[in-house]
């Protein structure tokens, strides 16, 4: 009896330092591994934490933030953002549109967020096509979270949705309207809402069977104030469906350029542009 | 095997030194079999191979397995084929040899409809080359130490040999050459393993 659980004891004692190994991001068991230390797990809760505890930066119902998309593989570039966002005043957050990653490996979320860490306000991310592919959904879930969250700031409902049809084959599901509709429906102490998602409608990577259910479900909602996208890596701002509702995509990362957007009322916007040298 | 044998020989041309000073190491057969934890081929991969050109050359194929938990969500399947060449494995008492660095290259292919060969073959994509790379396909290269073990010629399985490497992939290297913050420790992987041969 002893020695039996002294052997299981040894079992787990080594099953414990086999995990502990395989924790260790050098031993590592494939690129394609869902995986992130401890401490770097699940970055979107902890941000959104982050978020509700700290003061916002404006008075009222105001909210300024940070729009850029596409960090994918631009790591020097990533540092500089954070060393020129650091410089901006009242800022509340940083808002990065998608295509954390270029390959949808872990490790390359690993080396994004050991740089978007240092910045002084929380970030938050949206899932882009980049992010899904080979098993970087998962990688993507462990690193960051939900493909699909919503959150309240400053009487502002933002609504960050996976709106990459085509990683999944056009199925007819991505964008999920029945959950973006039921975030649209809960308005309770909301003065305006935005949408963060990757892929913009009017782009022929959005699922064709769902860009007017998609944009109609939007058009529906008055207090929806802006959609923001990425992915087609230039600056446009426009109301492509003639609805009345702004379509914007940001800059890409390498660009070195991203904007400060500031939100009041129920549909005010200011947006500014902020070019950034090369250090390196 | 033609063309490991060229390899060797090249191999032996270009470290002529040590290629004489280098003697097939006694009592085990050619063929031998592999374990290996990490290092980007799977939590664990088993495998075997076949040893080449005075035994400086080991190709062989494993088969690697990364269970749910490390998956996040299907366990992956991962096939490689890989080979390793020990340059010189001098002699450290009786049973010991010691090979300081032994260097490799390995392909290989994760299963599963995540993973594609090419993105064209999905059948998704309106354009060829829509991802220039294949997520199913790594290329690595690697390095590292090897200690081995001799036994006596009654036993078993006479040789064992117990491994350490530090690998990367091509899209960690492409990551690497495009940037200049991240540093090559960052890219690197390591792997444990043993071999056994009789």
């Amino acid at each position: 009896m002893r020695s039996s659980s002294q052997h299981v004891r040894r079992v787990g004692g080594a099953l414990v330092a086999g995990s502990w190994l395989m924790g260790c991001s050098l031993l590592e068991s494939s690129p394609n591994q869902a995986y992130a230390p401890a401490d770097e797990q699940y970055q979107t809760s902890r941000n959104l934490a982050r978020l509700a505890a700290q003061p916002p930066s404006h008075h009222g119902d105001t909210v300024r933030f940070v729009l850029v998309g596409d960090s994918q593989r631009f790591y020097d570039e990533t540092e500089d953002f954070v060393a020129s966002v650091n410089q901006q005043p009242r800022i509340d957050f940083v808002a990065i549109a998608g295509d954390i990653s270029d390959f949808g490996l872990g490790r390359e979320m690993h080396w994004i967020h050991r740089r978007l860490q240092k910045l002084h306000v929380p970030y938050l991310t949206v899932i882009g096509n980049h992010d899904e592919l080979g098993n970087g959904r998962a990688a993507y879930q462990k690193h960051f979270g939900p493909l699909n969250y919503s959150f309240v700031y400053q009487g502002t409902r933002f609504i960050c949705l996976d709106t990459n049809g085509r990683e999944y084959g056009f199925n007819g599901r991505v964008p999920d309207l029945e959950w973006l509709g039921q975030q649209l429906a809960d308005t309770t102490g909301i003065a305006r809402t935005v949408v963060i998602s990757h892929v913009p409608p009017n782009d022929a990577d959005f699922d064709p069977k769902l860009v007017q259910p998609y944009t109609q479900l939007l058009r529906r909602h008055p207090q929806v104030a802006l959609h923001l996208g990425a992915h087609i890596h230039r600056f446009t701002a426009g109301q492509p469906f003639h609805d009345g509702l702004t379509y914007l995509t940001a800059y890409p990362l390498k660009k070195r350029r991203y904007h400060v957007l500031t939100l009041w009322g129920q549909r005010y916007f200011r947006l500014e542009t902020i070019s950034y040298a090369k250090v390196r | 095997m033609l063309r490991c044998a060229k390899a060797g020989a090249l191999a032996a041309a270009l470290f002529p030194l040590l290629a004489q000073a280098q003697e097939p190491i006694p009592g085990a057969g050619p063929f031998f079999l592999t374990v290996q934890i990490g290092g980007g081929i799977g939590t664990v991969a088993v495998g075997g191979g076949y040893r080449l050109a005075r035994q400086q050359l080991e190709p062989e194929v494993l088969v690697g397995f990364v269970p749910r938990r490390l998956a996040g969500g299907p366990a992956l399947g991962i096939i490689t084929l890989k080979t390793t060449y020990i340059p010189f494995s001098p002699k450290l008492g009786q049973h010991l040899r010691v090979s300081p660095l032994t260097v490799g290259g390995m392909l290989n292919y994760t299963l599963g409809r995540r993973f594609f060969l090419t993105s064209q073959s999905t059948g998704r994509y309106p354009t060829k080359g829509y991802y220039w790379w294949s997520s199913a396909v790594r290329v690595g290269a690697f390095v590292g130490p090897r200690l081995t073990y001799v036994g006596a010629a009654a036993q078993g399985w006479r040789r064992t040999s117990a491994y350490a490497e530090l690998s990367t992939n091509d899209l960690y290297l492409v990551s690497l050459l495009s940037n200049k913050t991240l540093s090559p420790a960052e890219i690197l992987t390591l792997g444990l393993g043993a071999k056994i041969s009789r």
